[in-house]
């Protein structure tokens, strides 16, 4: 585990736009200022660690077993979480949630026409192993209309929300699916401008290898902001 | 070196469980109760045309009482109150508001007391963070917003019990820092 970590200004290009096109919200709630460039400070090279011992993890496996197993096509997606070293980030917690595989959250503010599935709720709370690992037994969430009314469909994805090291590494994020036709026209993915960047926020399809072959297997990889900072220090 | 994962708004289901019940309050850790004066932090949040947001997220983390963080790379760490975690998550109501109950900051070094502020919602494609602070005083990051440092220092409502409305877009809207 690092004692400090360097924080370096991100290529914006590998971020999204804050203002998008099509999407009516972001031009009520993104300042309209720009944002006010800092020079981390100690507080902001600190952050919650161990947030395990703060709120309840719930575990990783969200597909249901027998007959309480949700409908859906079973899938196996293993992440590692790594640093811009390429180090892992072992012992944090990650928040996932997700549609159903008819494209519906177990939320108020879901009242789409797609039906919920009462074994499926859609929220893992686990916590990263030493290797920044952790896998994810759900089933593939289904695509689901945005109520812009003018034909945006999201594509399958899954949310994530990492805590990191330090109070600049926390990141929320979305994961995509590869082979999604709603990929190319979803104006969230889309708002990354940077093509790699783009892809590197869709997972990779692996041939499942090994018994009993029941379930599809992605791979993802997660990199949080930070670097082991090499300074000589106290 | 890899480049940092892009970010994604939380969107409008992050699930209501995830808000775990005592996430806002930091005045007590593993049993212990933290040191240091309780206080409690409010606020509104708005968009632009001043319409509070519902089911916002907010979260914050902190020194402790003696300016101190949990983390080691606080060279006083060691000396860190082990009843205050520092970290703390709330979501809005209806009315647009949130609340925190914890303990008053020390000054960590070269810093004015504060508490680092996180919000997180549907149409924010990327975290914003900003600042709170008690009172003016000389410190780099409110030095970095002089004309609108009033928008990042707290109202004392009653003792005990500071207000920070946190206003997204708009005339008087926060400042919020890159960083």
């Amino acid at each position: 585990m690092h004692m400090k970590t360097l924080i370096l200004p991100r290529d914006e290009r590998t971020q999204p736009l804050r203002i998008v096109p099509g999407y009516p919200q972001t031009p009520l709630r993104n300042p309209a200022r720009p944002l006010v460039k800092r020079d981390p400070t100690l507080s902001e090279l600190t952050g919650p660690l161990e947030v395990a011992g703060r709120v309840k993890v719930l575990g990783g496996d969200i597909a249901g077993h027998g007959a309480t197993q949700a409908i859906g096509q079973l899938m196996h997606l293993r992440v590692r979480v790594l640093d811009e070293d390429g180090a892992p980030v072992g012992g944090t917690v990650v928040e996932i949630w997700q549609a159903n595989a008819a494209g519906r959250y177990i939320h108020p503010n879901d009242d789409d026409h797609a039906p919920p599935d009462p074994n499926f709720y859609g929220a893992a709370r686990l916590v990263t192993d030493e290797s920044g690992a952790f896998e994810l037994r759900t089933v593939k969430p289904g695509a689901y209309p945005v109520p812009t009314r003018d034909g945006w469909w999201r594509p399958p994805h899954i949310h994530f929300s990492v805590f990191g090291r330090v109070w600049l590494s926390r990141l929320v994020t979305q994961m995509y699916f590869p082979g999604e036709p709603l990929n190319q026209q979803d104006r969230i993915l889309n708002a990354v401008p940077d093509p790699a960047a783009r892809e590197s926020l869709v997972a990779r399809y692996v041939p499942p290898a090994t018994e009993p072959y029941n379930a599809l297997v992605f791979e993802h990889q997660i990199v949080l902001r930070g670097r082991a900072a090499t300074a000589a220090q106290p | 070196m890899m480049v940092p994962t892009g970010e994604a708004t939380i969107g409008p289901f992050f699930p209501p469980r995830y808000v775990d019940a005592g996430a806002n309050d930091l005045t007590q850790f593993e049993g212990r109760k933290a040191k240091g004066d309780v206080i409690e932090i409010r606020g509104r949040v708005v968009q632009e045309d001043g319409a509070p947001l519902e089911n916002l997220i907010v979260e914050i983390w902190q020194a402790d009482a003696q300016g101190i963080f949990r983390h080691p790379a606080d060279p006083r760490h060691a000396q860190a109150d082990p009843g205050f975690f520092g970290w703390g998550r709330a979501a809005t109501g209806k009315d647009g508001c949130y609340t925190f109950r914890t303990i008053r900051p020390g000054a960590p070094a070269g810093r004015q007391p504060h508490v680092n502020f996180m919000v997180m919602f549907s149409g924010l494609l990327r975290i914003l963070k900003t600042t709170l602070f008690f009172e003016d005083g000389p410190d780099p990051v409110l030095n970095l917003v002089l004309n609108r440092k009033n928008l990042l220092i707290g109202k004392e409502a009653e003792p005990g019990l500071y207000t920070f409305d946190i206003r997204l877009r708009g005339e008087d809207e926060t400042p919020f820092f890159d960083d």
